[in-house]
């Protein structure tokens, strides 16, 4: 049984659901806390707390976007069983994508430093990019794993790797090799968009990102808990056949699966882009790579799991930048894995799959 | 890759064409039949608003030459024009695969490049051992040339066949050093490489020049090319207040994206200082750290280990803008001058009237890594030390001008001349 299904009664909270609210509460207090120490004490400013509070920050918004993306792979794998190895290049492709409106249709390169305008362009962006990585993610399920359904299970696996660099080389046909540029139209220099505090000034596009990415998520928990659609996905992830009889069109249902995944994906790409400044074609290899840890870190086949898990991942590898270990990323990202995932084999919020696992 | 593949294939094919039709005027009269000056650079991605300007300078310095040296044709099209670089970036593997197709080639007398050092470290050995001159616009890593390094470099223990027209970073680090210090007044800098043979030696060597100038070093990270997330590393460093950033390294293993994530912790306002690998073109070159960077370059400097303003300069910017509609930018002059002087060493070998190709290419060797020969070339009047380091040690320093969208260039530092 996957855990996209754990949710019987959408309006009892589950433990995971409890145990993310925890953390994010947890993190909120850290935050108030450190807030107070620095307005009392403004004198010793307290520099160590201010750095904390920055890399907080830039914890909060990389493991926003690895959040983003590992919705999309656990909700695949939980209704579908497949580890869908395009999915990161899904991201990229979306990435690319928010180029494409920001700088190329709209021509805005530079930051805005108006909030109407500024909201308003980045509503259009998610708005222009999110269907169409969504739509490109339901044209691969349509086109290479709907064929394979019923196939052995290294069958649409291999595929996906397939797709992943499909899409990879087409981003390399179109775009070149190199670096691109995304038009960072957040202000990131202007003092009056940063928040200033103990001699470190945070700039508040890492909130908007982490706000934009959690009313994202509250969206889909509500969609997939309380819609009819939503109870149609998580019937389907319990038993197909089962589902099938009920009257579930499954064809349908898993379209919209992939869907959302690929809208999410998209909605990753475009903040990826305000935040780091660059796409370039390899970008969901490192990404998707991170993110898919992130959703077998916190239970693949569970939505509250994997936004966890991209959060853990966002905070492990700050705390190893933050210590000058960059370059030991991955090897405490895959490290945690490998505990958690002696102690707990299905990932922290996940529950034991059996013989499906 | 694809391209440079056909390339070689070109070449083995006009190679068998030669070899049956070219060998029948020996020895004598104007016409000698073609050799081949060969291009060795990473041509992808942000690496080609490095090396394209290199090639351009070549091609220039072929045609003003009339194309020919010494009573041959040069041929130098593009199955000429070896390529190492994989997925937008150098890569030293493909270098070495490179140099091995250029060495099987008798008609090729003569290499220009590689760009990055540790593609030279990569090439060296082969070329050593073939006794191919191979003349770099670009490589400053001291240890190509100098010492017990430079002695491993090359298993074979051939006579000398690498020279090079720039600087070291043994200079163009500590120049850097002396102009963060002297000129911008930073006492305290932040120190970050790429953990490459050029990025980490040049930045060991900026750090060195600037501690003994009684500079703070507050932090130094390595990092590789394949990070994707810097905001965090530069979020820790920032905490420490540098008055300064300087990164070891090149476009392609992070300068712009280094420079953006400083800009995303606050370090936007205090100088970006790099070395050559950033000074890669204007801001409309695409690929280039300019154009990368866009508006966060406004506080960015970089070295060129190579003579900035040469006597010859105008002319030179002049016929370049005319034969190629651009700007001359980073080392196009270094490109000219180095077939300037492989073109010299082609004309003084066949004086000798070489018997084959092979005796020819050996003759090129020697003639271009002649300790006692004067060159006159663009750049100045140039001699080779017996380890093929330029006479001319001179570091320019170059700020980003917001109004040309481009690098300008501010001075020159002449270690030659007991300056730094």
């Amino acid at each position: 049984m996957t855990a996209i299904a754990s949710r019987a009664t959408p309006v009892r909270r589950s433990r995971g659901y409890m145990l993310v609210l925890l953390c994010l509460v947890g993190v909120v207090a850290y935050y108030f806390l450190l807030l107070i120490a620095l307005t009392l004490n403004p004198a010793t400013s307290n520099a160590a707390s201010a750095l904390a509070l920055q890399q907080v920050a830039n914890a909060l918004s990389i493991g926003a976007i690895y959040a983003l993306i590992a919705l999309g792979y656990t909700m695949v794998y939980g209704i579908i069983e497949l580890i869908n190895f395009a999915h990161g290049d899904v991201f990229m492709v979306g990435a690319f994508l928010s180029v494409v409106i920001l700088g190329g249709v709209l021509g805005q390169t530079s930051q805005i430093t108006d909030l109407i305008p500024l909201i308003l362009l980045l509503a259009v962006a998610l708005v222009f990019v999110m269907p169409l990585t969504g739509l490109l993610n339901v044209g691969i399920e349509r086109f290479f794993y709907r064929p394979l359904r019923n196939a052995p299970r290294l069958a649409p696996l291999i595929t996906a790797i397939g797709v992943s660099f499909i899409l990879q080389n087409v981003a390399l046909a179109v775009a070149g090799s190199g670096d691109r540029s995304s038009p960072q139209i957040f202000p990131l220099r202007d003092n009056a968009w940063r928040w200033e505090i103990g001699g470190i000034s945070i700039p508040f596009l890492s909130f908007f990102i982490f706000a934009v990415a959690m009313v994202l998520m509250v969206a889909l928990q509500q969609f997939v808990g309380r819609t009819r659609l939503g109870r149609a996905m998580r019937s389907t992830a319990q038993d197909r056949e089962a589902a099938a009889l009920m009257g579930v069109d499954l064809n349908q249902t898993i379209a919209l699966t992939f869907l959302l995944g690929g809208a999410l994906a998209g909605a990753a790409g475009v903040v990826w882009g305000l935040q780091f400044g660059y796409v370039r074609f390899d970008l969901g290899l490192n990404a998707g790579l991170k993110a898919f840890t992130a959703a077998v870190l916190g239970g693949i086949g569970n939505i509250t799991g994997a936004v966890l898990g991209g959060f853990m991942i966002g905070f492990i590898e700050v705390f190893a930048a933050s210590l000058g270990y960059t370059r030991w990323s991955h090897f405490v990202v895959f490290t945690v894995l490998a505990f958690v995932l002696v102690f707990r084999p299905a990932g922290i919020l996940g529950q034991q799959l059996g013989e499906r696992a | 890759m694809r391209l440079t593949r056909i390339g070689a294939l070109a070449s083995v094919a006009v190679l068998t064409f030669a070899a049956c039709s070219g060998t029948g005027t020996p020895g004598g009269g104007d016409n000698k039949g073609t050799i081949k000056i060969a291009i060795e650079l990473p041509m992808e991605g942000s690496e080609l608003a490095a090396s394209q300007p290199i090639v351009n300078g070549v091609r220039l310095a072929i045609k003003d030459a009339g194309g020919a040296a010494g009573g041959y044709t040069i041929v130098n099209d593009d199955t000429l024009v070896f390529d190492d670089a994989v997925d937008g970036a150098h890569n030293e593997q493909q270098g070495a695969t490179n140099m091995n197709t250029i060495v099987q080639d008798p008609d090729i007398v003569a290499v220009i490049g590689p760009l990055n050092s540790s593609v030279a470290k990569a090439q060296i050995p082969i070329s050593n051992e073939a006794g191919v001159l191979q003349c770099s616009p670009a490589n400053t890593n001291p240890d190509l040339t100098k010492g017990e390094p430079a002695k491993e470099l090359r298993p074979a223990g051939k006579p000398n066949n690498y020279i090079r027209v720039v600087a070291t970073d043994d200079v163009q680090g500590p120049a850097a050093a002396k102009y963060i210090f002297e000129n911008l007044g930073a006492k305290s800098v932040y120190i970050i490489d790429d953990t490459e043979t050029f990025g980490k030696g040049v930045a060991d060597a900026f750090q060195a020049d600037f501690e003994s100038r009684g500079g703070t070093v507050v932090q130094r990270d390595g990092v590789p090319k394949t990070t994707t997330d810097y905001t965090s590393i530069l979020t820790a460093a920032a905490a420490k207040n540098p008055e300064a950033i300087y990164f070891g390294g090149v476009t392609a293993t992070g300068g712009a994206r280094i420079l953006k994530a400083a800009v995303q912790a606050g370090l936007g306002d205090i100088p970006y200082v790099g070395p050559d690998g950033i000074n890669d073109g204007s801001g409309d070159t695409p690929d280039s750290f300019l154009n990368l960077a866009g508006a966060d370059a406004k506080n960015s400097y970089s070295t060129l280990a190579a003579i900035g303003d040469f006597p010859q300069k105008a002319d030179f910017d002049a016929a370049y803008k005319e034969e190629f509609g651009i700007d001359a930018t980073g080392y196009a002059g270094m490109g000219y001058a180095c077939a300037q002087i492989v073109i010299d060493a082609i004309t003084r070998a066949a004086e000798s009237n070489p018997g084959d190709r092979t005796a020819l290419r050996e003759a090129v060797r020697a003639a271009g890594t002649a300790t006692d020969h004067t060159y006159k070339t663009i750049l100045g009047d140039i001699t080779f030390d017996a380890n093929g380091d330029t006479s001319q040690k001179i570091i320019s320093i170059y700020k980003y001008d917001e109004a040309t969208n481009n690098w300008s260039f501010l001075e020159q530092i002449d270690y030659a001349a007991g300056g730094g």
